[in-house]
């Protein structure tokens, strides 16, 4: 019983992880640029397809392979910031929204024309049978998911906290006017966060790939997981993104053990009306009135 | 806008054309229609700034219950529409109650979970919906009796287009009308809307309720002309569909959503003959008109017209007779507003400390102190931008203004000019000003739909205060410059107009004569006193001495929250408190 409840735990954290690093760089994006990316999807699934085809096809060494295809989902991040979102600066929030839901349909059609649209998978050079840890079970690509996961979120944390870089994010995420007064290059700034998110969320395409089944779609689902997460830890909140991602890991894989699995991916959305039922406020009562 | 000359030929036109075309494209047509209800509506709520992208979900709940109904209790989709747009308003309207305090992004993330949970909801009730298999075998529309069931795609198209063709006169009146500007205020700048006494939060529910209404009645016909029900109703792409109609055809314009329901349903149809290509092409089509027509086709085809020709300045404007509305009227007491002990406390920093002022009928107060002295968190605890710590601030008949939102706050008559310029930026002067008499109007929902004989002599007064407005504080001839091109100073006068256009009884003034010229600054001392002749109480925050000295009956100084001292002007001046506050001491910068 309590041997359960805890493999389910642990299963949920593992994908929490990956959620959690698709979350980071939702809210990055949207703190510091003002855009909610709905291509954030695409750019996980963009990251487990080059995965597949490098290491799959190609035959690149597995984590060589995945290092490279996150490098890749960055520098598409960045022209795509360049390209398309850097035009649209300074409109009303919806356009370069709605820019985003174009690439898209894009980035997802385009997908199923390189890759077509059936299901594949990622043989992984990890062994298929399930460690025992006391009294539960994982298989190995899971705790080096899990792992890499962590490593990731805490060398993200290091890179906004440390780097010059990342204290020129964090000022422009403060205040973009001011941070451009005292001499931040803000146009990099808006790239390099873009790139930095979408490489997070191609990172996220990698694990989880390498987990479950590659398609052109699986960005959808894990869009929505990410926007979840967000407005869980607050848009902009890159802690918050953490225990959010984290959170609904755990809530998914412990709904669909003792509630119902078919209401699995609907769990993070309950909870956060839930939440505003009953905090109307917002939910972390942020929002003054004066803007 | 459009002249009605131009509608008419537009609605004989979409009258005419399924008579000369195949019934595929009389479907596509069809189609249109049907999305062009939940699109308009989406428009509404996006005229007041709050983008929905669970839309399906309305769209869908629509489409299952009067589905539903027909099929498995026989009711006829005309009564089982009526149900579909009642229930989607209700969701809608309880939806709209805990999402509507949000904003922007917030708003936008939610409702797509909204709409997810729905779907995921439609996809797992098998016993009610089949699930993924959908549900065949849907009856077709019929008019109340099953004689009357539309069995050709003509018939289908008229009937979409009689509903359509109203959806298209709800929105436009409800767009062009008081409520239709108050959604416009909250858009552009929602403190001043709330200042002038627009609920924000009120008018986006009604907007929403509508919304959704309109959604449910487009989802029960797409059911009942498409005769099956599948949890596809709810997908992504829909939404995807709809704001792409929406922010593509033209965002709060009033056809805007009409062209783009026509387009959006078209283009991706004559993308058919690219086969493989087809969604990819699609894609990059949206994109480049995101891209290149950030505010849609209908705004990119007026930008190619030549502008209209701009009324000639007004050379005889209305004269006001009446600066203070209602409440003035039924003066109490010789007390138009008491602060009693208000403290604002901001974590560690107590910003306003035990601050207690009366200020009497008819009198012009000022507020002075140094930079942080706490005289415009003043202005925020009074009209209801920020709550105290502790104290209270009372209306002159005794009313407890302490916690009352600054919308309320402004129907007890006090209403506030904020520091920095605030106007409604894209709109001219006169829709300014216009917009700022919201709490004047008294045409109930209806009364604005039907355009009622009263609604219009109202609609006529409101114009006409707002013009006097305009020749008063001297803009009669800017009336119609979009606001944002106005000089500095010149926004500052409309910021005056905008304030005084709810009829205030108490006027309240940050630092009205910041950054004018001083003769900038001599005319607004001139106005500031003609507007107190007239009856209205003045608060003012101002570090500008001139007009400190020049217009005011009373002084407060505040300094670090406190008020140090009261009084005439002249006894001011020769305050020492006062002078060691302004020129600092030895004292206090060595305790700095």
């Amino acid at each position: 019983m309590l041997a359960e409840l805890v493999q389910h735990v642990v299963n949920g954290l593992i994908i929490g992880g990956g959620y959690a690093l698709m979350g980071i760089g939702l809210t990055l994006i949207f703190g510091i640029m003002r855009v909610v990316n709905f291509a954030h999807g695409e750019f996980y699934m963009l990251g487990a397809f080059l995965l597949f085809s490098l290491f799959g096809t190609l035959g690149i060494n597995f984590f060589v392979a995945s290092f490279v295809a996150i490098a890749a989902v960055g520098v598409a991040g960045a022209v795509v910031e360049r390209v398309i979102l850097r035009p649209l600066r300074g409109q009303a929030m919806e356009i370069p929204m709605l820019a985003t839901v174009a690439l898209s349909v894009i980035l997802q059609n385009a997908a199923i024309l390189a890759w077509d649209p059936s299901p594949k998978t990622i043989r992984h050079p990890f062994s298929p049978i399930p460690i025992v840890l006391g009294p539960i079970h994982v298989v190995a690509i899971r705790i080096f998911a899990g792992v890499a996961a962590v490593a990731l979120i805490i060398g993200s944390h290091l890179f906004i906290q440390r780097t010059r870089l990342g204290k020129a994010m964090r000022a422009t995420f403060q205040d973009g006017e001011m941070a451009r007064l005292v001499g931040v290059d803000v146009d990099r700034v808006y790239m390099a966060t873009f790139s930095f998110g979408a490489a997070l969320a191609g990172a996220s395409g990698v694990l989880l790939g390498s987990v479950f089944w590659v398609y052109p779609a699986m960005g959808d689902q894990a869009a929505m997981k990410s926007f979840a997460v967000v407005i869980m830890g607050g848009l902009g909140d890159f802690l918050g993104a953490i225990a959010g991602g984290l959170l609904l890991g755990v809530a998914e894989s412990l709904g669909a053990a003792y509630i119902s699995s078919g209401y699995k991916d609907a769990i993070g959305f309950i909870v956060i009306i839930l939440l505003l039922l009953f905090r109307p406020a917002g939910l972390f009562g942020r929002r003054d009135r004066l803007r | 806008m459009k002249r009605p000359g131009s509608a008419t030929f537009v609605l004989a036109a979409l009258a005419v054309i399924p008579l000369v075309l195949d019934d595929y494209y009389v479907h596509l047509l069809i189609m249109a229609g049907i999305f062009f209800l939940p699109v308009a509506g989406m428009n509404l709520l996006l005229a007041g700034g709050q983008l929905t992208l669970g839309h399906t979900a309305f769209f869908g709940i629509g489409a299952y219950t009067s589905g539903l109904l027909a099929l498995h209790w026989g009711v006829s989709p005309l009564y089982g529409m009526v149900v579909a747009a009642a229930l989607s308003a209700l969701v809608g309207y309880l939806l709209g109650k805990v999402t509507l305090r949000l904003r922007g992004a917030y708003f936008v993330l939610v409702t797509i979970g909204f709409a997810e949970v729905i779907r995921l909801i439609a996809t797992n009730w098998i016993d009610l919906t089949q699930g993924p298999l959908g549900l065949p075998g849907v009856p077709p529309f019929d008019l109340g009796l099953a004689s009357f069931t539309l069995k050709s795609k003509r018939q289908y198209y008229y009937l979409i287009l009689v509903l359509s063709t109203l959806a298209y006169a709800l929105c436009a009146r409800l767009l062009r009308s008081r409520f239709g500007r108050a959604l416009v205020a909250v858009r552009q700048n929602e403190s001043l809307a709330e200042s002038v006494g627009v609920s924000a939060y009120r008018v986006t529910l009604v907007a929403m309720v509508v919304a959704c209404a309109l959604a449910g009645i487009g989802g029960s016909y797409y059911g009942h002309y498409t005769m099956f029900l599948s949890p596809e109703v709810f997908s992504f792409y829909n939404t995807v569909t709809m704001v792409v109609m929406v922010v593509g055809g033209g965002q709060a314009t009033v056809a805007g959503p009409a062209v783009g329901a026509l387009v959006f349903t078209f283009l991706p149809e004559l993308l058919r003959m690219a086969v493989f290509y087809r969604m990819l092409l699609y894609g990059v089509i949206l994109l480049l008109a995101v891209m290149f027509m950030p505010r849609g086709i209908v705004d990119a085809l007026q930008r190619l017209r030549r502008r209209p020709s701009v009324p000639a300045p007004e050379t005889t404007a209305p004269t006001l007779d009446v600066l203070v509305v209602g409440k003035a009227s039924s003066v109490r007491g010789d007390t138009a507003l008491r602060v009693q002990n208000v403290t604002v406390r901001f974590g560690g920093l107590t910003a306003v400390d035990e601050v207690t002022f009366a200020l009497a009928r008819s009198e012009i107060l000022a507020l002075i102190g140094p930079n942080g002295a706490g005289k415009t968190t003043v202005f925020n605890v009074v009209t209801g931008f920020l709550t105290p710590t502790a104290g209270r601030v009372l209306e002159d008949g005794g009313v407890d203004l302490t916690r009352l939102p600054p919308h309320e706050v402004c129907r007890q008559g006090l209403v506030r000019m904020f520091q920095k310029a605030s106007v409604f930026p894209e709109r001219t002067a006169i829709e300014n000003v216009t917009i700022a008499g919201y709490r004047l109007g008294r045409a109930g929902f209806w009364a604005m739909v039907f355009d009622t004989p009263a609604t219009r002599r109202e609609e006529a007064e409101l114009a006409m205060r707002a013009r006097a407005l305009l020749a008063f504080t001297g803009l009669a001839n800017r009336a119609h410059e979009v606001a944002g091109n106005l000089s500095y100073g010149e926004q500052r006068l409309l910021a005056l107009a905008i304030a005084l256009a709810p009829g205030p009884s108490v006027l309240l003034l940050d630092e009205p004569a910041a950054g004018l010229n001083p003769a900038e600054t001599q005319r607004m001392m001139a106005l500031v006193q003609e507007i107190r002749r007239q009856g209205v109480s003045v608060l003012l925050v101002e570090h500008d001495m001139r007009m400190v000295m020049g217009v005011s009956d009373r002084i407060i100084v505040l300094n670090h929250g406190r008020k140090i001292a009261e009084g005439r002007p002249g006894d001011i001046q020769r305050d020492p408190e006062v002078i060691r506050a302004y020129l600092g001491s030895g004292e206090t910068d060595a305790r700095v």
